[in-house]
């Protein structure tokens, strides 16, 4: 069984991930999930229009994770010029990491072996508690493998509903 | 020790002090003044020490003031942040914001400044702290944002 198939069970602990964002500072993924849960994209890169769409939908999302304390992040190997240019571009109020190093790429086994010009991670969204235990993973190489804006809703709803001590109030 | 989440900051719209004395109090993400001190730094203090200036948090323009943070200012600032602190008033009232940078050169860009004018002073009071790595905008439980976490 491959390292990625293990990590991406749901129940697995997922890696802390330590990478520097869009701006080059370093991060760890459990800060940047901050108590909240997460939504984890290992992206191809922002030359792939299949990314630009899957990304544009999420910058749709996150008027409601503004409010709703829940996360995203966006793993790719661009360099974090790179990523910087690409989120301002999005929109996105949210984090990206840099793996340009490409120091997880093969630890995680989530390289994209059919592209060999970019060396890319392969397309790969996760829904993840706060402690990054894996509640969902969604397949990307074909775009309708991605989860929809509906999916990622019902995940986050779950995940909050468990974690939070006053999901019912008293 | 307190169990607050937010340490006490002073400015009297010169100088800032983390102790009790001249000016108006505001509440300050505690990170801010918790570790070692940069030295040489300087603050853009966005708020005024009239007792009567405030504005809801959840108003529309303290809202995007902290979208426009996570969307380009942090990043602007770049590796010159040290810190970045709304200053909150009470559970529910903003009372201004202030940014640490170990340069004031883009302070004239501050989105915070829009709602309350910016004031630069040279200080050695604060720590660097990791901005928040958005989208979350929320307070966590009245902490002056981006402190706090459940």
């Amino acid at each position: 069984m491959s390292q990625a198939t293990d990590i991406l069970a749901p129940g697995a602990r997922f890696p802390d991930l330590d990478l520097p964002d869009h701006d080059g500072r370093a991060r760890r993924l459990v800060d940047v999930a901050g108590g909240d849960p997460l939504i984890l994209c290992f992206s191809r890169g922002w030359w792939c229009p299949k990314e630009q769409t899957f990304l544009r939908g999420l910058v749709t999302l996150q008027d409601e994770l503004e409010v709703a304390y829940a996360r995203i992040a966006v793993v790719s190997v661009d360099p974090p010029e790179v990523q910087a240019a690409f989120r301002a571009g999005l929109g996105a109020r949210f984090v990206f990491l840099s793996d340009h190093k490409r120091r997880w790429l093969d630890r995680l086994g989530l390289v994209e072996s059919t592209d060999t010009v970019h060396e890319p991670y392969r397309p790969l969204t996760l829904t993840l508690r706060p402690d990054l235990t894996v509640h969902a993973a969604y397949e990307g190489y074909w775009f309708f493998g991605r989860p929809t804006l509906e999916e990622l809703r019902g995940d986050l709803r779950a995940i909050s509903k468990a974690i939070r001590s006053d999901w019912t109030p008293a | 020790m307190s169990d607050r989440p937010f340490a006490d900051l002073h400015w009297d719209g010169e100088a800032l002090s983390p102790h009790e004395g001249p000016g108006r109090r505001f509440g300050v993400d505690p990170r801010c003044l918790r570790g070692d001190p940069v030295v040489g730094a300087w603050a853009h203090v966005c708020a005024s020490p009239d007792p009567e200036a405030r504005l809801p948090f959840d108003a529309p323009e303290v809202q995007q003031a902290r979208r426009d943070a996570l969307a380009w200012w942090f990043s602007l600032l770049g590796d010159a942040l040290v810190c970045l602190s709304t200053l909150s008033l009470d559970a529910s009232h903003y009372g201004g914001a202030i940014t640490v940078a170990r340069t004031p050169e883009h302070f004239a860009l501050d989105p915070f400044a829009r709602l309350f004018a910016g004031t630069a002073v040279a200080t050695d009071l604060f720590s660097c702290v990791l901005p928040p790595a958005g989208p979350v905008m929320e307070r966590y439980s009245g902490a002056p944002w981006p402190a706090g976490r459940f």
